[in-house]
């Protein structure tokens, strides 16, 4: 046996048996187990291949820095790739399977790599598969990218729900470790809205894995004991199973909580994850330090793992990882680990301290051999020995794992997110923390101090200061007596010479020093070029174990210090974070939310087809019986309205309601047109202009009172009108009385058009319709029959009598069916945005098809509207600029196919006739297209240079990606009833 | 020829089916309610006070001399026709446009915390507060109006988006919805 569990120890519940499986061979754990230490219970060291030379790999860590330990984690469409033994906790019935390999892990074809591996070395697919160019894309990646890799993606729906939720507090302490618990105690009891939150299912951090007393306990017991006090406070939430892994502008923390990670089948009623913003007004990073791995030839053998891990294993799974095991260490970790084994019973062969000499004192019998380093090792599948090298001497020593320590890395990535980066300390030898101010500060280990004692002061004595920069009065906590902690000082070594294996120092990306050493002869020598050339650092791991061992290496191989190398830059996430979960609930149709207009129920019991218009859902159509393209269907409903009459939702058009005794000269000022006199119970058409003279919206505004207007915008453009109103109404002009408010969900409106309108609105509504009594573009309130009160507008959109009725949402429905009930013997139908689009590309009246960003009022035939008698108005400045007026400029005209059934799609290019199709001879494009069934021919409005001189003239219409040319005659844009007699019937 | 008009709430579809029972966490759902704009002219600051003094409706701030006016049982002609009293004053029916879901329960604050980014802590959105925020990515206005009670307006084309996300956030707490029985 060489790995094995202990009889008793560790925080594993021995009565809480626990079946699951791995690569479908059984085995057994406990509850309290993680997926690496239940196998390693089991004596599977083996647990996963290499990225790239699919070489043998056993877990480095028993933590959130694993590189090697990656497995795919469940089956069918919940399978999640990647996923680090060392961070799954065991349930009953987990299903676990190792990743990158075939046909198993132990045989594993791919591993001929590593027999090629003296090709393989950094910068090779770069320099070997240059040629030909084509086969990159097509054959070298593909084929690299099946040879080299991680988990796959499964590609079915994710059955399960993920969330997103905000939290607020004072205090946001990252990492439940001695520093944190401590730190949050203090806060917690001064009364602060504090959150701790700690990426283990459990508080304790180190302490559950340090064969330390405190306070008269072990450790794991005082931290359960503060965690419960913690617990019991109001005003202090712990969030376990949560990981900080970002920090962003405004002290907002992200952070995703496992909530059913753990369990076999999730509750639908509970996310899987949830993802957490933190705002916080002071945060504390207690993420503590991570262990540094030595690099040293054969470092990567399954067995070989950090001193912190192999303590992990014994104290807190009750799990020796060998039944011999080596130490390896640059410092006092590797003793105390050999203490905590021996004191288990567990025969430690060896330590071998790469120092000279040291204070360290390794537990009796135990073979102490110092000055020496480790240059190789032997096994397959598991360590078998190792061998030293002690001034030219070498000598085997037998073992079967081996624990090492290279020192200490703060682990300060969170503080380093936001563009600052870590500081070399010389006394540390270490990155620290930056200072980064007041509100985000690093305690304990994560500050680079090394006790539990010194962490446990730090963290109170950190948590209140902040406290009293809040405005609390904290109380000096009382620190508790530890007893049994060691020095963890270290005397640094990047690299142990004499390697006869590859010595890896970025396990996940399988970079050896060798490849390091490429880089520098190669010029890759910036650490980011050095990162870049090598991959060391990339990949899920994003470099925790290797980055600082990458920095010191090649600050040793340019003979520097590590101060001038730095680190790569640090970004979130600071581990891998699932799409799901920052999607939460935005997925599929509920991407974004959707609007309904008030008419939705009555377009779809008349068979509407909807087409989202922004967040809108617009009727587009309504298909009758036989009708079996939309064409047919939009066909027959202009037709109808051109013959009878026709019902449209025009609900979603912005509607903002305007007081004020500034409000005439107010709309004066942001329409070009002018406002001033509009009369009471009038509607006028308006067209607003950006400051650069540009047209940006048009609509209609109608006077319901002196100083009461209703203005309508496009659907498109109502926000951005309200907007627009509200910043001239509160910074250009602030001294004109005017008020906005939007009203856009309040009415529905619909539109009558067609020579049957009136007869049909009459019947509805209980006021005189005459032509006299209610002319075009009258705006008032009407009262329907049965006393409802409404806005009736005699406005037309399609070049027919027309009215827009406006009633309380709520009536929409009912109304809209009396109006077609009202209309049916008349032959009234349901007509959509489709039609609607037809009936005004026939009158030539412009939407953002033509007011595109780009038109000013004169390009789109508008420019009569512009009043530049008036003193001012938004716009009129700049509108008179060369550039707007010049001659050649492209002007709206309409088209007609010389033959009627030639199509033509808006965005198609026009040319001169016989000219040779290219854009150098680009003489404007079509904005808008459709069939018009009332001239039985394909027509369009088009951006013409000079247009409007050259009506009559034949042009073609160059459609590129429908490779089509048409031949053309432009002419005037208003296709049917050109002197705007039906309007006014 | 005289009309018949049903009036129908938008959210009349979404809430068939649900349990007509209340669990503790409910989102009560107002039929007719009254909800006016008021927007206040000139000295915007001295308007506040006077509204206050309204007792049967509760002025929810939404801007700079701009609240929503809710109104209890008393019908819209008769408040718009108590507030056209305030000189200064211009107000506009949206009791269409803005539907009301008034939400309570002892794990208010733990569903809410998945809709709206604002802090709800009870020492800084006390009772009888209220904001214009994003509630399930919708511009609405939340207003507290007791320890465990809100009060969430939604422009009513949203009204169905953010009434689904609202009890999908309740879930886990068995959220149950109706329309108001007044």
């Amino acid at each position: 046996m060489t790995s094995y569990r202990l009889d008793r120890g560790g925080a594993i519940n021995r009565a809480q048996a626990l079946t699951f499986t791995f690569d479908g061979r059984s085995y057994k754990g406990f509850q309290g187990d993680t997926l690496a230490s239940a196998l390693l219970a089991n004596d599977q060291m083996l647990m996963g291949r290499s990225f790239k030379y699919h070489r043998p790999r056993g877990p480095v860590t028993a933590g959130s820095a694993e590189p090697n330990a990656l497995m795919t984690i469940g089956s069918g469409p919940r399978a999640e790739p990647n996923a680090r033994a060392t961070m799954v906790e065991l349930h009953q019935g987990l299903v676990a399977s190792s990743q990158n390999r075939w046909p198993s892990l132990r045989y594993d074809i791919g591993a001929v790599n590593s027999l090629l591996s003296p090709f393989l070395g950094a910068g090779f697919y770069y320099k070997t598969f240059m040629w030909p160019a084509a086969f990159w894309e097509k054959i070298y990646e593909p084929l690299i990218r099946r040879a080299a890799g991680l988990g796959k993606l499964v590609l079915e729906a994710d059955p399960d729900r993920y969330e997103k939720a905000w939290a607020h507090c004072d205090l946001l302490v990252v990492g439940a470790g001695p520093a944190g618990l401590m730190a949050a105690l203090v806060a917690g009891r001064a009364g602060l809205r504090v959150i701790l939150a700690d990426e283990s299912l459990s508080a304790g951090g180190s302490l559950l894995s340090e064969n330390v007393s405190v306070g008269g306990m072990r450790a794991a017991d005082f931290a359960r004991t503060l965690a419960e006090e913690l617990a019991s406070l109001p005003n202090v939430t712990l969030m376990a199973r949560t990981t900080v892994f970002g920090w962003y502008d405004d002290m907002v923390f992200g952070a995703v909580e496992r909530v059913q990670k753990h369990v076999a089948s999730p509750s639908p009623e509970l996310p899987v994850e949830r993802l957490w913003r933190i705002a916080a007004k002071r945060a504390i990073l207690a993420t503590g330090a991570e262990e540094r791995p030595l690099v040293f030839g054969g470092n990567d053998r399954p067995g070989v793992m950090t001193a912190t891990a192999a303590r992990s294993y014994l104290n807190r799974y009750g799990v020796a990882i060998g039944g011999k095991v080596a130490i390896f260490t640059n410092g006092g970790s590797g003793y105390r680990t050999a203490a905590d084994l021996t004191a288990c019973g567990v025969e430690v062969t060896a330590v071998i301290d790469a120092r000279p000499q040291s204070i360290d004192v390794a537990p009796a019998g135990i073979r102490v051999i110092r000055n020496a380093g480790v240059i190789g090792t032997k096994g397959r599948h598991r360590i078998e020995g190792l061998l030293l090298d002690r001034s030219g001497f070498e000598e085997v020593v037998g073992c079967d794992a081996l624990a090492m320590s290279g020192g200490w890395s703060p682990i300060v990535h969170l503080m380093c997110q936001r563009g600052e980066k870590p500081v070399w300390s010389e006394e540390k030898q270490s990155f620290l923390a930056p200072d980064v101010g007041p509100a985000f500060t690093p305690v304990g280990s994560a500050a680079g101090l090394q006790t539990v004692s010194d962490c446990l002061r730090d963290g109170a004595a950190r948590a209140m200061a902040m406290s009293a920069a809040l405005g609390f009065a904290a109380h000096a906590a009382e620190i508790p007596d530890v007893e049994g902690e060691y020095d963890a000082a270290f005397a640094p070594v990047w690299y142990v010479p004499g390697a006869k294996d590859k010595a890896f120092v970025d396990f996940q990306n399988d970079v050896a020093v060798a490849d390091l050493g490429i880089a520098q002869r190669e010029g890759f020598r910036h650490i980011e070029h050095t990162k870049r050339y090598t991959t060391a650092g990339m990949a899920t791991d994003q470099g925790k174990l290797g980055n600082v061992n990458t920095s010191g290496i090649v600050a040793a191989m340019r003979g520097v210090s590590p101060a001038e190398i730095g680190t790569t830059t640090f970004r979130p996430f600071y581990t891998p974070v699932s799409f799901g979960a920052l999607a939460g609930v935005a997925r599929g149709e509920h991407a974004a939310p959707s609007r309904i207009s008030p008419l939705h129920g009555w377009a779809k019991k008349n068979g509407a087809s909807f087409v989202e218009a922004g967040l809108w859902y617009r009727s587009a159509w309504f298909a009758r019986d036989g009708e079996k393209t939309w064409r047919e269907s939009v066909d027959r409903e202009v037709a109808t309205v051109r013959a009878h009459a026709g019902l449209c939702d025009v609900s979603t058009l912005g509607k903002i309601e305007i007081f004020g005794a500034g409000a005439a000269e107010f709309l004066d000022r942001v329409y070009c047109n002018g406002f001033l006199r509009l009369p009471v119970g009038k509607a006028r058409y308006g067209l607003m202009l950006r400051e650069d003279g540009i047209v940006f919206d048009d609509g209609t505004t109608s006077r319901l009172g002196d100083n009461h207007y209703v203005m309508t915008t496009t659907t498109a453009y109502a926000a951005e009108v309200m907007s627009h109103l509200e910043l001239c109404a509160q910074t250009f002009w602030p001294e004109l009385d005017v008020r906005f408010v939007s009203v856009s969900d309040q009415w529905a409106q619909m539109s009558l058009a067609g020579p049957k309108a009136r007869l049909i609105m009459s019947r509805v509504v209980q006021d005189d319709l005459s032509d006299a009594a209610f002319p075009f573009l009258a705006a008032r309130a009407v009262t329907l029959r049965g006393g409802l009160k409404a806005r009736l507008f005699r406005i037309s959109f399609s070049g027919e009598l027309a009215y827009e009725l406006a009633v309380p949402a709520g009536y929409g429905e009912a109304v809209a069916d009396a109006i077609m009930e009202a209309g049916r013997e008349d032959g009234v139908c349901a007509y959509g945005v489709e039609a609607l689009n037809v009936l005004r590309i026939e009158k030539g009246f412009v939407t953002h098809n033509e007011l595109d960003g780009r038109t000013t009022a004169d390009d789109v035939g508008l420019g009569r509207m512009m009043a530049m008698q008036k003193p001012d108005f938004i716009g009129k400045r700049l509108s008179t600029r060369f550039g707007l007026t010049a001659a050649d400029r492209l002007q709206m005209v309409g088209l007609k196919p010389v033959e009627p059934h030639k199509e033509i799609h808006a965005g198609a290019h026009l040319l001169k006739d016989q000219a040779k199709p290219s854009l150098a001879n680009d003489q404007g494009y079509v904005s808008s297209a459709c069939f018009s069934p009332t001239l039985g021919s394909f027509i369009a409005l088009a951006m013409l240079k000079s247009g409007r001189e050259r009506i009559g003239e034949r042009i073609v219409v160059w459609d590129a990606l429908r490779g089509a040319e048409v031949p053309v005659d432009v002419c005037s844009p208003v296709f049917v009833d050109p002197e705007t007699v039906k309007l006014h019937l | 020829m005289t009309l018949h008009l049903l009036h129908r709430h938008v959210l009349e579809d979404h809430l068939a089916g649900f349990e007509t029972s209340p669990n503790p966490n409910h989102v009560s759902v107002v039929r007719r309610p009254v909800i006016l704009s008021v927007l206040a002219h000139g000295d915007l600051e001295a308007f506040a006070g006077r509204l206050a003094a309204f007792s049967t409706m509760s002025a929810r701030f939404c801007g700079p001399g701009e609240w929503l006016v809710v109104g209890s049982a008393a019908g819209a002609d008769e408040l718009t026709d108590r507030l056209g009293e305030v000189a200064g004053l211009s107000v506009c029916d949206q009791s269409d446009g803005k539907v009301v879901m008034a939400i309570s329960g002892p794990s208010v604050r733990k569903i809410l915390a998945k809709c709206v980014a604002v802090d709800l802590h009870q020492d800084v959105f006390a009772e009888g507060e209220g904001a214009n925020m994003l509630c399930c990515h919708v511009a609405c206005h939340l207003a507290r109006t007791g320890a465990d009670a809100f009060e969430i307006i939604v422009p009513r084309s949203f009204a169905g988006s953010v009434f689904e996300e609202l009890m999908e956030m309740g879930r886990e707490y068995a959220l149950t919805a109706s329309f108001a029985q007044s």
